[in-house]
């Protein structure tokens, strides 16, 4: 018994020897194994967190939604760039929106059917003879012409939250807002003011009605721009070419009739002063001779009256003498010593007649 | 003891973690939710964030979509009151108002199903307005004969009430006209037409061209020709002022009026025998009556 006793001892010992050797190489894996998945666990805890950052660029915003809700009220909820810490999902998700990025929608449902392809080569489909409404777009203008017209708006987003979350797609819905603002504005426009005369007005309504839409509809966007373009339907192309030639005749003839008027008053005016400025100079003279007359006549008068008889005898001799210089031909006639009149021919013709040609 | 303690937390977050995955659920901003026992709607959830619920099988959540969401009917065509044919298209912004509404009405919420819905009742809508408005309605240069908006009003709210009799959980936030047309014969008869008024335009231009032109230029001479009359009239009347202020020296020529005649014959003389005249006199005009009683042989006679 004590042998078997001793031998069960020694194989006891023997047997705890044993198990003490594989449980101590098996704590020792264990221990090793164990200080592994620790550490694996900790990078996958360390990892777990720094998941959370994240980047926002310069151009977007973020949202981080907390349990699906946004973290803080209204513009608060908007992270700018730079870097950021969130819980990993499912407790947080961030959601980035491009913010000063110009978004562009383009509305062609007044537009004739064309390809992207044959739009970049500016290429263009042939016309045919009328408009097929399920392809070709048009709008109606206030006078029910039928004319094609297209737009592009360029906009950014004011309102992240509405502009993400309260729309599946807003881009659509400003499109449509740009459609509708194209028809109702081509609707209360004529014909010759979308296309020649009033082209800016036509712009600035459509302009106009899109702001008013996507206000009323809180978009949460802001307008940069927005451009218009409009054609006369290619079938009548012609005949628009003709009407923009006549009134560009009647400009050029309306154009030379005003320079002829410019001219005519430059002219009846430079006229109208030439003969004022005469008038003024004859009657200066006028009054200036006349008083030279007076004093003349005041100097002379006390030599007259001195002698009346012998002054005008002097003066008429004086003034002879000057008239006699002056003249042309004297003719001295004495009078016939027999007292009888003497007769005379005058030939009139002071020029000497030219030498007539002998007739036929 | 301590590893204890760190194995029973470790334990219990792992059964935490796990207890919320299957009692919790999460509902987004943009959605709405409805929560169903055993198929039936009991809870109707509108705000985003976390809730509880009895899992699977007991419980089911449906979200939907809550935010807008845009929808184009066909262009179709219509007979307007004056008996125009009229293709219309409308787009409307409708969202899920009322998911516990929505959910049963449409075979498990299917949007599809809903805009079907929302299509039949667009087209009825359109028909019944449009058939009430005259074309001029659509297209007026006159602000306020332009129904435009009236229209849209009109469609929205037939639509709407159509909506809200139905029960359907869907609202609709706003509908605009998208596209107008006219059929592809009256088309052509409006190009026909339109050619016309280009010529008549054309015609027009250039008469109104040519008169105008005459306008202004006959507008021109008359203004120059009253320039001219009014330069001379005022010339007139600066002569008349040059002879009013010459009446002035008159009392000077009164002293003597003998004197003044005669030196104003004088003058006139002079002046009137200035140039190219021919004087013919005889002995007796001074200063030749020196050649008086002188004995004369021959007569002077000009060749």
């Amino acid at each position: 018994m004590s042998d078997g006793h001793d031998h069960h001892d020694h194989g006891h010992s023997a047997q705890l020897a044993r198990e003490d050797a594989g449980s101590q190489a098996l704590a020792e894996a264990l221990r090793s194994s164990f200080a592994i998945v620790k550490i694996v666990m900790l990078l996958m805890v360390v990892a777990f967190f720094s998941s959370g950052f994240f980047q926002v660029g310069p151009q977007e915003k973020a949202v981080i939604l907390r349990f699906g809700k946004p973290v803080g009220e209204g513009q608060k909820a908007l992270l700018t760039s730079g870097l950021h810490w969130s819980f990993p999902y499912p407790i947080d998700e961030v959601v980035k929106i491009p913010i000063t990025e110009i978004q562009k929608v383009s509305s062609t449902v007044g537009w004739y059917f064309t390809t992207p392809e044959q739009e970049l080569s500016g290429e263009e489909p042939s016309a045919g003879l009328s408009l097929d409404p399920a392809v070709d777009g048009y709008v109606i203008t206030a006078d029910r012409n039928i004319i094609h017209t297209r737009a592009t708006l360029y906009y950014h987003i004011d309102d992240p939250i509405r502009f993400v979350f309260d729309f599946e797609s807003a881009s659509n819905t400003v499109q449509n807002a740009l459609d509708n603002s194209l028809l109702f504005t081509a609707a209360k426009f004529n014909v010759d003011d979308i296309l020649t005369r009033d082209v800016a007005g036509f712009h600035d309504a459509v302009l106009q009605r899109v702001s008013d839409l996507t206000e009323q509809e809180q978009l949460g966007i802001v307008i940069d721009q927005c451009e218009v373009q409009s054609i006369p339907p290619r079938q009548l192309a012609d005949v628009f070419a003709q009407v923009t030639d006549a009134r560009e005749n009647r400009n050029k003839l309306l154009n030379d009739a005003h320079s002829y008027e410019n001219q005519v008053l430059l002219e009846s005016g430079a006229q109208a002063s030439s003969i004022t400025n005469l008038a003024e100079s004859a009657r200066a003279r006028y009054v200036e001779s006349l008083t030279a007359e007076a004093k003349r006549f005041s100097d002379l008068l006390p030599q007259y009256e001195g002698n009346p008889s012998l002054f005008a005898q002097q003066t008429l001799i004086a003034a002879m003498s000057g008239i006699l210089t002056n003249v042309q031909d004297k003719i001295f006639l004495p009078q016939r010593a027999d007292g009888k009149p003497r007769e005379l021919r005058l030939m009139l013709n002071r020029e000497p007649p030219e030498p007539k040609p002998a007739n036929p | 003891m301590k590893r204890n303690i760190l194995t029973v937390v470790i334990g219990a977050v792992l059964i935490l973690i796990f207890a919320l995955l299957l009692f919790v659920f999460q509902v987004r901003q943009s959605e709405v939710a409805v929560v169903t026992t055993f198929g039936k709607p009991v809870r109707n959830l509108t705000e985003p964030g976390a809730y509880f619920k009895w899992p699977w099988p007991v419980q089911k959540v449906y979200k939907f979509d809550q935010r807008v969401q845009n929808f184009e009917d066909k262009f179709s065509e219509n007979l307007t009151a004056d008996n125009n044919n009229l293709l219309t298209s409308v787009y409307v912004g409708w969202k899920i108002s009322d998911a516990a509404a929505f959910f049963p009405k449409f075979a498990g919420g299917s949007v599809p199903a809903a805009q079907r819905m929302l299509e039949s009742m667009l087209r009825s809508a359109k028909s019944a307005v449009v058939g009430k408005h005259p074309l001029a309605d659509f297209v007026n240069a006159n602000p306020q004969d332009l129904k435009f908006d009236a229209i849209e009003g009109e469609i929205e709210s037939a639509v709407q009430s159509e909506l809200r009799t139905n029960q359907c959980g869907i609202e609709i936030e706003f509908l605009g006209i998208k596209k107008l047309g006219l059929p592809e014969s009256v088309a052509q008869t409006v190009f026909t037409r339109m050619t016309s008024e280009r010529q008549v335009l054309i015609s027009k231009l250039q008469y109104a061209g040519e008169a105008e032109a005459q306008k202004i230029k006959s507008a021109a001479d008359r203004q120059a020709a009253e320039t001219i009359a009014d330069a001379d009239a005022a010339a007139t009347r600066i002569r008349g002022e040059g002879e009013a202020e010459a009446a002035k020296t008159l009392p000077v020529f009164q002293q003597n009026p003998e004197l003044a005649n005669f030196l104003l014959r004088i003058g006139a003389l002079q002046q009137s025998l200035n140039q190219r005249s021919t004087l013919i006199f005889d002995e007796r005009t001074p200063p030749f009556d020196l050649f008086q009683h002188m004995p004369t042989n021959s007569p002077s006679q000009q060749p």
